[in-house]
């Protein structure tokens, strides 16, 4: 028998709503035994957050625990005093929050934060502060603990909230989606030094994500919530090759993969609506396995397996999900033979003058076919939005050509002619800023027909409902303001918005990331479709590279403005690799493939402007060459193209050395 | 959203829920619309039954103090104060309101154009919007009405003009504010994709979306303009007497403030009730329409 770290029983949680309260976390048991990893995911709005705070004793006048204990090292949490919670919090159990630019007081140097809670706990400053930097695999000289946040990158700002979280020694540690706003290499980093911290610290600790594959790597048990309610927990293994409950295993079947060449994917069916649960099982409007006792009777967790649970009463009635059949993939139309939609021509972006002058985009060439979907991947900050938006005519660009069919754009959009704005339309990715809150859908749609079809309005109501059943929407909703839409249904009225106008080009910048998985995947789908059906082409920017996989037919690989590979989607997704696209795809973190340690990736400062742009991060890098001349692009003859030093057989070999577990070609 | 939900009630419910939304608004927002619905009752229905006439002399004795019958008191021309307050309620109140709508108006306008347009246009525009508010607020009035010349001395409409002129370049300075912010959004940078000119961008994506925070610089703004117009009556640049302006009414009684303090108490008072009432309305409303409003300083 292990000792348990925490034990959670019977959590009800309610928030103030208008004069009432609302039940958001619903009698949620669960523990954490010493040195674990409890994952616990959900999609937005399903309390798992709530859950996480509540293990700190956050409290709140909106805010009210109804019933329910919790355990930790003997004390309830939920019974202290305001100087209890004080003594506890930080020193018991510790919190790592999910934004850490907003986690880090501007005004204070790193050091001095550090030294706050250790003086708050009454425990001596002395040199813990550098003792944590080292820990956490931060530099630990003087010179950065006198730093302030904002010199920083972000990774080491989390890492900074970590060293923070671990000061006092906590036995447990509480960490709330603490790589959401990161990319996807420094997430691997992340990930890394928490299991690496765990082993050296024995550490317990809940780690709250909505990102089931990236729980994979890092959990030993997950916890599926669902509308306030804990749905299944299974240890990780075991969740994902036998999902129990009907929800859980929709998410995973909802889930891009990276190692499965599918190109089709299952969404969940309907939407969480939280005004009108069933008094029994809250997933059963949307289960496809529902039957009416399933609408009265309340569910809870059942045995189904060795440590395997999930509230579903007829758990014995359904077999360990198998693989979803693969379906039939559309033949792909061939791009190359029409001449191309849309050609940039060393597009340079650059901002501010003289020695400040920052390049955005250092001469980007770039072609899409007709009815060609072409996606642009890369870190933050590698110029892919930029692109998009010189495309549109948002940003001029400093030097560089770009052509619509034969037509030169003009820089600006001011200059361009209502047909050339009408061709390339753009869709952003959050929906809850894309839409005016003060105009209805239909509004917002028949605004855009004004312009772009002015003597054509008389039907302009057919068309509004034409343009929604087209991204799948009811005409009613033609009569609704935003703020009464989820975000799913925001995206696609914005989906519908860039359709009304008849477009040839779509410039789809991040329009899944804002979304839940579930969302993700519907809204997936129906781009998919509008490709096979209505032959757009589409300029598809996404740091998610399985999402990449499933739609792209050609890729480009940006990183610091500058395009690193490009070529059809299969081929940039098999060797030889770039190294830097290799770095991307063992980024992500793919359900079930062994972890291994992230190559170690040391900055050197760099001559920007002289050799390749990857040189002084790059794991293959050349001394001597790399920083000082441009690479060369080295082409393969089904259309691969990498700028690398480095020779193609010499990228293929490098690829072999090193094992990749799930993404080989299956 | 609330209202919308409340239409598709029976109205039984209805009023229950007027009830309950009522109850839900913060306390401050209540006292205010109390009190402001007393002043515009009185402002309406004064004139009728006001026990005396504005300029009707001989109501009791000078400066007889309050009595029952004249509960501000008599002044010295033999007025009954209390009437006159009443009958210049309206005068004060739509003066304010008339002034400060043509300046939010402008303001507005100014405002959210040179913030969407930004560039060379907006350096000039509030370069000169800095150069207005530089100047205190009484100067400027006075100033514009020196300018005006005497023949319009005492002229309502231009009192409207000078409360207009000394408010526009500060709601246009908020204005350009929230203009910034929501220029920023992706809405907007859609209707620039599609051509849109800036007048249009203004009226149907701007606008709209700032009605949060002009609503609650009109009502902080209309507070403060019974004031205005109160100091300039009271410096004699208003309106000429016998208008029972309250403003004008304190100045003609100041003399007598030992004598008979509730001559100038009594408009005194109805000024800051209907400027706390104003005020008080102001931050409430700032509230419910979402925390995110910030109140303007002054």
């Amino acid at each position: 028998m292990t000792m348990l770290a925490l034990e959670v029983s019977g959590l009800s949680v309610s928030y103030r709503q208008g004069l009432g309260w609302r039940q958001v976390v619903e009698d949620v048991s669960f523990s954490v035994r010493c040195g674990e990893v409890l994952g616990l995911v959900g999609e937005s709005g399903c309390g798992k957050s709530t859950v996480a705070l509540q293990l700190l004793g956050f409290r709140h006048g909106g805010l009210r625990t109804d019933t329910g204990t919790i355990m930790l090292d003997g004390i309830d949490v939920l019974t202290l005093d305001r100087v209890g919670l004080d003594r506890v919090r930080g020193a018991k159990v510790s919190f790592v929050p999910q934004n850490p630019t907003t986690a880090l007081s501007p005004g204070m140097r790193i050091g001095e934060q550090v030294d706050e809670i250790l003086v708050a706990h009454d425990l001596p400053t002395g040199d813990r502060a550098r003792e944590l930097f080292g820990l956490v695999g931060l530099p630990d000289d003087a010179a950065f603990l006198r730093r302030y946040p904002h010199q920083l990158s972000g990774g080491q700002q989390q890492r900074v909230c970590i060293a923070m979280a671990l000061a006092c020694e906590p036995s447990f540690v509480v960490l709330d989606e603490p790589t959401t706003g990161l990319d996807v290499t420094t997430q691997e980093q992340i990930v890394d030094l928490l299991v690496d911290l765990r082993a050296r610290l024995d550490m317990s600790m809940l780690y709250v994500t909505h990102d089931l594959g990236l729980l994979s790597q890092i959990a030993d048990r997950i916890g599926v919530m669902y509308a306030g309610h804990m749905v299944e927990l299974a240890p990780t293994a075991q969740l994902f090759s036998e999902p129990r409950h009907p929800y859980t295993r929709g998410l995973i079947a909802a889930l891009p993969r990276l190692d499965e060449d599918r190109r089709t994917i299952k969404p969940l069916r309907g939407l969480l609506q939280r005004d009108s649960l069933p008094k029994g099982c809250p997933f059963a409007p949307r289960c496809d396995f529902a039957l009416t006792r399933c609408f009265d009777e309340a569910q809870v967790l059942r045995h189904a397996g060795h440590g395997h649970q999930a509230a579903c009463w007829r758990l014995a009635e359904m077999p360990p999900a198998a693989a979803p059949a693969a379906e039939e993939l559309p033949a792909e139309p061939d791009h190359c033979a029409t001449p191309p939609l849309l050609t940039v021509a060393s597009l340079i972006v650059r901002y501010g003058h003289g020695v400040r002058a920052f390049t955005a985009l250092g001469s980007v060439s770039l072609t899409i076919g007709k009815g060609e979907t072409v996606a642009l991947v890369g870190e933050s900050g590698s110029g892919k939005s930029t692109l998009a938006r010189a495309i549109a005519g948002m940003v001029a660009p400093t030097a560089g050509h770009i052509h619509l069919t034969e037509a030169e754009l003009s820089p600006l959009v001011k200059a361009r002619s209502p047909s050339q704005r009408r061709l390339i339309q753009y869709i952003f990715q959050n929906p809850d800023a894309s839409l005016n809150p003060r105009a209805t859908i239909g509004r917002s749609l028949s605004r855009q027909l004004d312009f772009f079809f002015p003597d054509r309005s008389a039907n302009a109501m057919e068309q509004i409902t034409a343009a929604l059943a087209e991204v799948r929407l009811d005409a009613a909703y033609a009569s609704s303001y935003p703020d009464q839409l989820s975000g799913g249904e925001r995206q696609r009225v914005a989906i519908a918005r860039a359709l009304i106008a008849q477009p040839e080009l779509l410039l789809c910048d991040e329009v899944l990331s804002a979304l839940d998985v579930s969302v993700q995947a519907s809204i997936l789908q129906l781009l998919q479709r509008l490709k096979s059906e209505l032959g757009i082409a589409m300029l598809f920017i996404s740091h998610d590279l399985a999402v990449v996989r499933m739609l792209a037919d050609r890729v480009y690989v940006l990183f610091r403005g500058e395009v690193m590979e490009f070529g059809p989607r299969e081929a940039v997704f098999s060797p030889p690799f770039h190294p830097y696209t290799q770095s991307l795809l063992e980024a992500v973190p793919v359900p079930l493939k062994k972890r291994k340690p992230a190559r170690q990736r040391t900055v050197t400062s760099v001559d920007i402007g002289t050799g390749c742009v990857y040189a002084g991060r790059c794991a293959a890098e050349i001394p001597a060459i790399c920083g000082a001349t441009p690479p060369p692009w080295r082409e393969t003859q089904d259309g691969l193209a990498i700028r690398c030093h480095h020779t193609l057989e010499d990228l293929l070999k490098r690829e072999s050395g090193l094992s990749r577990g799930g993404l080989e070609k299956s | 959203m609330s209202e919308a939900n409340i239409e598709l009630i029976a109205p039984s419910q209805m009023r229950r829920n007027w009830l309950m939304l009522w109850r839900q608004m913060p306390l401050s927002f209540r006292i205010g619309s109390l009190i402001l619905v007393v002043h515009l009752l009185v402002a309406v229905t004064g004139p009728f039954w006001a026990p005396y006439g504005y300029s009707q002399m001989g109501a009791g004795p000078p400066l007889s103090g309050m009595s029952l019958a004249h509960p501000f008191g008599v002044d010295q021309l033999g007025r009954d104060v209390f009437s006159r307050v009443v009958r210049g309620s309206w005068i004060v109140i739509s003066l304010s309101l008339a002034g400060t709508l043509l300046g939010m108006l402008i303001g507005a306008i100014v405002g959210l154009l040179s913030g969407y347009v930004g560039g060379w246009i907006d350096e000039i525009v509030q370069r000169v919007l800095e150069a207005l508010i530089s100047i205190p607020f009484l100067v400027l009035a006075l100033i514009a009405i020196a300018a005006a010349g005497p023949e319009y001395s005492g002229n309502p409409v231009l009192l409207v003009l000078v409360v207009a002129l000394v408010y526009a370049p500060r709601i246009a300075r908020m204005a350009r504010t929230a203009a910034i912010d929501i220029a920023t959004r992706d809405y907007v940078t859609v209707a620039r994709l599609r051509g849109e000119k800036a007048w249009s961008v203004m009226c149907w994506e701007l606008l709209p979306n700032a009605t949060g925070v002009l609503l609650v610089e009109f009502a902080l703004r209309a507070g403060y303009a019974p004031v205005l117009i109160g100091s300039l009556g009271f410096l004699g640049f208003g309106l000429r007497p016998p208008t029972p302006e309250w403003g004008l009414m304190i100045s003609e009684n100041r003399a007598l403030l030992i004598v008979c303090p509730s001559t100038v108490l009594g408009p005194g008072l109805a000024l800051a009730s209907l400027v706390v009432g104003l005020n008080l309305f102001t931050e409430g409303l700032a509230r419910v329409l979402g925390r995110t409003v910030k109140l303007g300083t002054q």
